[in-house]
């Protein structure tokens, strides 16, 4: 499923990064998201655009555009 | 010895070089504080530290981040001080893992040790340095800790050899690369990663199309890095993060129903408080200090027999011009520390994501933000502070629209008009005009989204710092670098202004001193432009003419120069209050008070603010046609104000009930337009599958 599809207070572990923008994309794995990152969705604000993501132990801001682009599978924790 | 201080954004690099240097540069918690490589001396040493913009990592994103790599390839430091935070520690070590790969000696600052068992961590100080093969130091750049056992291992580090870090396929390929050259290792990684940067030959990209079998090399780097980093973490952590009360503050700050009065009211109360509160506290009192002392001087002067030229020198253009400017400085400070806290506390960063979906829709994105609410300081910081923004277009579009903010020089002029205007609600009328300042921005970044920029960034990935208590000794000492900057302004070029308008207003065009104001060099000036002003004034006033002009100088120069023209040409009475109706300003009326305070507001900023965005903008075509757009919007709405105002007037309609009505037709509009949009499509929401279709 789509990072964007998350709901608050999942986790789920990266599956694939589909950004074409290379730039973007590096700038996303500089922060950390690569594929096997837990990530967890900590709080989504009133425009609920964008959102806010957990994962190593700092949170990170990301547009939902962006989160379209990363695939993931929801895990357990 | 050169030393570089590098670590990620908001890992408290200033306050560590602060700390080492003794020197008090400027620090803050949001991401990009630092935006140009800083340097001073290491106490008690020769030793050089550069303090750099923060990065994430050595492939740059933004320009300031350029900087800090450039640094390192072209400036060739002797030792790297990597500063970590300690509570972020996997993303941080990122880094870290790359600066390990350079021939430079790095040493591992591991800073904010003191949070860590708040955090509820414990870390294996000695196991991550042997894991690494680097050496660590704990240091906290606030608590001074382990600041001096890091100066004094700048002396004996080394470099030492890279871990590997990488699959064996891939290690071997970078040792099959071209070894002879410094920072081969990192070079080689890069190659592997087909950087622009560090181009491989075609024989090295035969080595590496054979040896790695991957379909995305720079994917497969980055996460065979994290993955060793997350190896390194779980042995040497002991204890995990627990939650923080970060948590709970983002739940009151950026709750559904709470966060935009909360921050509609944050911004009122900054004004409110600054201007209205304190404002109508001190403003008589400081106002009767420099009468007072004016005629103390002058009074002095007589009796010592001292020329009336100079008397009139000193007591009206000097006294007058620089003391009404200096008269704000209780308000500035209110309003300078109200800023530091928000830039402190880490709340500017929600802001930043709160508004970031409705910026978007003009063409601007969060971060155009923290360049608007550090531009309600001082616009030059403002506008720097735009290199974050990594999209070209957006970057201009905020260059261009931070001066419309209302900054601190800014202030006096509301101040005084909204005071005497309004005395009532001088609160109320400063805050409206920094909420007209938000329209003013709305519409003109719709416009140029429309017909200037059209490349759109469709990317926000920002960090979100943790609050923090503000450090009252930082706190403090921002606010007062910038009262002194403020004062020593006023003491330099304000001063020097005051003379000059004293001169110009003292003397005719064959050099007559004494003449009547009317005949002054300054009034023929003015008179030959007041038409200018003639629709938002309806007065053809020399004197509001050439004042508003000197705003380019700095904008609080506008004040200065009215209270030195009204001191000449009150002879009527001596102290005259600048807007007394006997006095020259006495045209002034309520209305065209607040189109003139709109006008000085919008139009082009100050020289200094200019030059900051000449830097930005690169241009000078472009900067022309964004100044020329800047003050011909200003002359618009002043002029708007002006014309509507006064036919409220002569039809004797309030004018809160002009506002309110305004108001609700926006409203109206919106809802309809929102109601339409439902319509037609889904709303977007990514938490609900029922109307995915």
């Amino acid at each position: 499923m789509k990072l964007s599809d998350l709901k608050v207070g999942q986790t789920a572990k990266v599956q694939s990064i589909n950004i074409t923008d290379r730039k973007i994309k590096r700038h996303l794995l500089d922060m950390g998201v690569v594929v096997g990152t837990k990530v967890k969705i900590t709080k989504v604000p009133p425009m609920k655009d964008p959102v806010c993501i957990e994962l190593r132990d700092y949170e990170l801001a990301v547009r939902k555009s962006d989160m379209d682009k990363i695939e993931c599978e929801v895990i357990d924790v | 010895m050169k030393i570089g201080l590098i670590g990620n954004q908001n890992s408290g690099k200033t306050t560590v070089f602060n700390a080492l240097t003794g020197l008090n540069n400027k620090v803050g918690n949001w991401p990009g504080v630092t935006l140009e490589k800083k340097s001073g001396k290491i106490k008690g040493t020769n030793h050089e530290l550069v303090d750099l913009p923060g990065i994430y990592s050595l492939s740059p994103y933004t320009i300031e981040e350029t900087v800090s790599c450039d640094f390192i390839f072209d400036d060739k430091p002797d030792v790297l001080i990597n500063v970590v935070d300690s509570t972020e520690l996997e993303r941080s070590l990122y880094l870290t893992t790359q600066l390990l790969e350079l021939d430079i000696p790095v040493i591992l600052a591991l800073n904010m040790t003191d949070l860590l068992e708040k955090n509820g961590l414990k870390l294996n100080v000695d196991k991550l340095s042997k894991l690494l093969n680097v050496n660590i130091i704990q240091i906290s750049g606030v608590t001074q800790n382990g600041i001096d056992k890091l100066i004094s291992l700048i002396d004996t580090v080394s470099i030492k050899s890279s871990v590997k870090i990488y699959s064996d396929d891939i290690e071997k390929c970078l040792s099959s690369l071209e070894q002879n050259v410094k920072h081969s290792r990192f070079i080689n990684v890069k190659k592997i990663e087909s950087d622009s940067r560090f181009v491989a030959s075609d024989s090295e990209k035969d080595i590496i199309h054979s040896l790695c079998k991957y379909n995305d090399l720079e994917e497969t780097i980055a996460t065979q890095r994290y993955n060793f980093i997350e190896k390194v973490k779980s042995s040497c952590v002991i204890q995990n993060k627990v939650s923080t009360i970060s948590q709970k503050l983002d739940s009151i700050f950026l709750n559904k129903i709470l966060s935009f009065p909360i921050f509609i009211g944050l911004m009122f109360l900054i004004y409110y408080l600054s201007v209205g509160v304190v404002g109508s506290a001190t403003v008589d009192m400081v106002g009767s200090c420099i009468d007072g002392l004016g005629e103390f001087v002058s009074n002095c002067f007589i009796s010592w027999n001292v020329s009336e030229i100079i008397t009139s020198l000193v007591v009206d253009g000097i006294i007058a011009g620089v003391g009404a400017v200096l008269g704000f400085v209780p308000q500035l400070i209110i309003l300078f520390l109200c800023i530091s806290l928000l830039e402190t506390s880490g709340y500017m960063s929600r802001i930043s994501l709160l508004l970031d979906k409705l910026f978007r829709k003009l063409g601007l994105s969060g971060k155009s933000l923290i360049s608007f609410i550090v531009g309600s300081g001082c616009s030059v910081p403002g506008i720097m502070s735009t290199r974050t923004i990594e999209n070209e277009d957006e970057r201009k579009m905020t260059t261009i629209l931070t001066p419309f903010i209302p900054c601190s020089a800014k202030l006096p002029i509301i101040a005084l008009f909204a005071g005497y205007f309004f005395p009532n609600n001088s609160g109320v009328v400063s805050a409206s005009l920094y909420f007209f300042a938000i329209a003013v921005i709305i519409i003109s970044a719709l416009i140029m989204k429309k017909f200037i920029f059209k490349n759109i960034s469709d990317t926000y990935i920002v960090e979100l710092p943790e609050y923090k208590i503000p450090n009252v000794k930082y706190v403090a000492r921002d606010v007062f670098d910038k009262v002194i900057a403020f004062i020593k302004r006023a003491g330099t070029i304000i001063l020097l202004c005051s003379i000059v308008i004293w001169f110009l207003l003292s003397f005719s065009f064959n050099f007559t001193y004494g003449v009547d104001i009317e005949d002054s060099i300054l009034a023929t000036i003015g008179n030959a432009l007041s038409w200018i002003f003639y629709p938002m004034l309806g007065s053809k006033s020399w004197g509001a003419t050439v004042s508003a002009i000197q705003g380019l100088v700095a904008k609080e120069q506008v004040v200065s120069s009215m209270a030195v023209i009204n001191g000449l040409a009150a002879d009527v009475e001596e102290g005259a209050a600048i807007f007394s109706t006997s006095g020259i300003f006495g045209f002034f009326s309520p209305v065209s008070a607040y189109a003139f305070m709109v006008f000085n507001l919008f139009s082009a900023p100050c020289f200094g603010a200019i030059g900051a965005m000449q830097r930005e903008l690169g241009g000078g075509k472009q900067l022309l046609k964004a100044i020329g757009f800047q003050t011909i919007i200003a002359w618009l709405l002043g002029t708007l104000v002006f014309q509507i105002g006064t036919l409220c007037q002569t039809l004797n309609i309030s004018v809160g009930s002009v506002i309110i009505s305004i108001l609700l037709i926006v409203i109206i509009i919106a809802v309809i337009l929102n109601m339409q949009k439902k319509k037609n499509k889904c709303s977007g929401c990514p938490y609900c599958n029922s109307c995915k279709s």
